[in-house]
């Protein structure tokens, strides 16, 4: 742990997405006004002490909407990361341990994915589900999935020709319990940093999809549909738009800051070594 | 005034000293041998010399090169690195640019050296003197063997015609037949050139039969200067003494159970790898086992000798049920099976202690979890037994067993090697096949850990099948062996007697690269 706290990036990084997430969690419970309440005569209103950051073009508050996109960004992207890793990584650790058309099958159906932005994929369950938040989720989580099977299969290979995983292959464990025992704990650390990078990626796909009208939809809110909401007054009110934008922009930033150094801190190959590794 | 002047040399990292006070004198054409174990800051030394110290190493004392200090600046030191002090590593593959030809990387080092005219005259020339033909210059390193890019690090370390060679581990990454070629390559050029050695060994034969002065190096010390000769036949500090004696391998006769009926039989074993091509347009496979027939009887020792690529690893996954042969059959107390179809019932009986203890064990699990993996062959055995047989086979290769619920990177490279070894006993296997297991050890431990074996097949009666390219260990452990070539058995006989009279042109070879012994 004091490692990991040893590398100033990791820590700002983390610290700064916390803090969004900390915002986001309390808009659970509490917002200095209801998200939803439309109060058209206070609407423009600029930041003040009753309404901190002002309010929108319906006089809604605008730190109670951001409060509340920031967590249905977390949210979109968090699940969507889990989608990627839950089913990405057992393809990739299977693609490792069983090899042959198992890998020839995940390859390929990883590079079918692949060949669809997350964009297309929205659209098509948009029509056929209708949108909203859930569809924003399972479209960022199925373009997850062939990331993350990437990557763990790309580090299984590596460890699999190591002499331990043919120990455990002598000991007649089968690919399932290689994958599980030898495999799955040695790529953890690329799966954490890949994580962390995916997250960052996912609400950038989220505002872009609420942006487009293919995300989350009024009454519920978050960070893309306020961009897309504010557009149409961007001349006359541009601290609207403003506002949104630099949350995107801030929680992306501390997210790629945490994610470098979290890869810093956990990937043995950029680790000080021993320097009697060298004699 | 000697050539080459270190004096009072430290190299520290952060507060780790890992070279200490280190003095020497090279003189010009003398051949100066550094011996140390891995860990012992011999390679740090050599670094200190080329001005190449890693980052974050700081240094003390002073290096002069005729008397003159090496220059401060990068540049300055550069230009010497090239025409006064050439360099060889260690790992012939990853110290050549992959996407060079061997002609323009050779050419290149010549470049630096101003005053070089004509490098279509030069580079045949180089390339004839480390023993290469013209053809070799046009290819690319992978097109190469190990002891081929050896000789293109030679050529190219040569070519700015330099007063010292530094040749860190050359030969280690080599097998036996190109390790001796090599070295008498270096010899030869050495003395033609007039041109000073410093050769960096963990190996006291490569430095004896190469150095006329030797020194010892042990913990960032050195701690033994003085004539090869004299060194190694009476070595004054007790370290190389230790090392002396641990370089010649005298495994004390046991008395051991007599040698009993037949326990495997490879009968005809032949395993074809598919390369390239397509489905239906396969290139001709390559045959790494061709018609193997050999038989192990139980208590016996049995060594595989071969040079590397010879398909002696190959057979061992075979007989370990790790890979599958393509035509053939083994049979192990009766049972056929034709590798990894190998029952899980038999499979307890049958054990592999790979070559490398640093990649043998998972680096998340402890050393508990890992020895025990075997037992899942057992399912019938209860926790207590599981566990009375972890804490005996621990106790069997002389650890304690405190050591059990620890990480395998808190362990040096022998005491790996020895939970290897107890990870492949705690089945009680009756078969041990045993894949160079010394070969990544220091000098000091393999000693030991051969010496563990030994009493380890007279206390339980195993069976050994060993695979080795080490010739002197072959000779003090086995009671039978056999020489491997290009997948097929080639000779069959009794240590002694293969040794004294070689028949087949590669045991000849094997037998005649052995380096003499030293003191």
């Amino acid at each position: 742990m004091k490692r990991l706290l040893s590398h100033p990036s990791l820590v700002i990084g983390l610290v700064a997405t916390l803090l969004f997430l900390a915002i986001g969690l309390l808009s659970l419970v509490w917002t200095p006004y209801p998200i939803a309440q439309i109060d058209i005569p206070r609407r423009f209103l600029a930041p003040s002490a009753a309404h901190w950051l002002g309010t929108d073009n319906l006089g809604r508050d605008m730190l109670s909407l951001i409060m509340a996109g920031t967590w249905t960004s977390f949210l979109v992207a968090a699940v969507a990361m889990a989608i990627g890793v839950g089913v990405g990584v057992p393809l990739g650790l299977a693609a490792a341990a069983w090899g042959g058309p198992v890998e020839w099958l995940v390859l390929r159906l990883t590079d079918f994915v692949f060949a669809f932005p997350a964009v297309i994929a929205a659209i098509l369950i948009t029509t056929l589900i209708g949108p909203g938040a859930v569809n924003a989720i399972v479209a960022i989580g199925i373009f997850n999935i062939p990331v993350f099977a990437r990557v763990a299969r790309g580090g299984a290979l590596s460890i699999a020709t190591l002499d331990f995983v043919a120990a455990g292959r002598l000991a007649g464990l089968g690919n399932m319990l290689i994958a599980w025992r030898h495999l799955l704990p040695n790529v953890m650390s690329l799966i954490i940093v890949q994580g962390t990078i995916q997250m960052s990626l996912g609400i950038l796909s989220e505002a872009g999809l609420s942006y487009i009208g293919l995300g989350t939809q009024p009454p519920e809110t978050s960070l893309g549909l306020m961009l897309k909401d504010a557009q149409s007054v961007f001349l006359i009110h541009p601290w609207l738009t403003m506002v949104p934008g630099l949350c995107i922009v801030l929680i992306v930033i501390a997210l790629n800051i945490a994610g470098d150094g979290l890869r810093d801190a956990i990937d043995p190959r950029l680790r000080q070594g021993n320097p009697n590794v060298l004699a | 005034m000697s050539l080459l002047e270190v004096s009072g040399l430290s190299v520290r990292f952060g507060d780790a000293e890992v070279v200490s006070d280190v003095s020497f004198s090279l003189q010009r054409g003398e051949r100066f041998g550094i011996i140390g174990e891995s860990g012992s800051g011999k390679t740090l030394t050599a670094l200190a010399v080329t001005g190449l110290l890693p980052e974050g190493a700081a240094m003390r004392g002073s290096i002069s090169l005729d008397g003159v200090p090496l220059p401060v600046s990068e540049r300055a030191m550069a230009r010497l690195r090239g025409k006064r002090v050439g360099m060889v590593f260690q790992e012939p593959m990853t110290a050549l640019n992959p996407l060079m030809r061997v002609n323009d990387q050779i050419e290149e080092s010549i470049h630096l050296d101003t005053s070089h005219g004509a490098t279509q005259i030069e580079v045949p020339y180089l390339l004839k003197e480390v023993g290469l033909e013209l053809k070799h210059g046009d290819r690319f390193p992978h097109q190469l063997s190990g002891g081929q890019r050896q000789r293109v690090m030679i050529a190219m370390a040569l070519a700015g015609r330099p007063d010292i060679l530094i040749a860190d581990e050359p030969t280690s990454a080599l097998d036996l037949i190109t390790q001796r070629k090599v070295l008498d390559l270096i010899a030869d050029i050495c003395t033609r050139r007039q041109m000073a050695l410093l050769f960096i060994s963990h190996d006291l034969k490569a430095v004896g039969a190469l150095c006329n002065r030797v020194a010892v190096m042990h913990r960032g010390k050195l701690v033994e200067t003085g004539q090869a000769t004299s060194v190694f036949s009476a070595p004054k500090q007790p370290y190389t003494q230790k090392l002396v004696a641990a370089s010649r391998f005298d495994v004390q006769p046991l008395l051991r159970p007599p040698i009993g009926s037949t326990l495997l039989e490879v009968d005809g074993v032949t395993r074809d790898y598919r390369q390239g091509g397509m489905l239906f347009w396969a290139d001709k496979p390559l045959r790494a086992v061709d018609d193997v027939r050999f038989s192990i009887a139980s208590a016996e020792c049995l060594a595989l000798v071969g040079p590397s690529g010879c398909g002696k690893t190959t057979l061992a996954k075979i007989v370990v049920g790790l890979d599958r042969a393509t035509a053939g059959e083994v049979r192990l107390a009766g049972t056929a099976y034709h590798g990894s179809d190998l029952p899980n019932a038999l499979r307890r009986d049958v054990s592999l202690v790979f070559q490398d203890p640093f990649g043998s064990f998972n680096p998340r699990l402890t050393i508990a979890a890992s020895l025990a993996e075997p037992l899942r062959l057992e399912p019938e055995l209860s926790q207590e037994t599981a566990r009375a047989r972890l804490v005996e086979s621990v106790e069997a290769v002389g650890l304690d067993t405190g050591m059990l619920a620890r990480y395998p990177h808190e362990f040096s490279g022998g005491q790996r090697q020895r939970l290897a070894i107890a990870r492949a006993l705690v089945t009680r296997p009756k078969l041990l096949v045993l894949d160079e297991p010394v070969s990544a050890l220091d000098v000091s431990v393999r000693g030991e850990v051969l010496a563990l074996l030994a009493r380890l097949q007279a206390d339980f009666g195993l069976t050994y099948l060993i695979i080795s390219h080490d010739l002197d260990m072959v000779r003090a452990m086995a009671d039978r062996v056999l020489v491997m070539d290009a997948g097929r058995i080639v000779e069959e006989g009794k240590p002694a007697q293969i040794f004294a009279e070689p028949q087949h042109r590669l045991t000849r070879d094997l037998v005649a690269a052995r380096l003499p012994d030293v003191g």
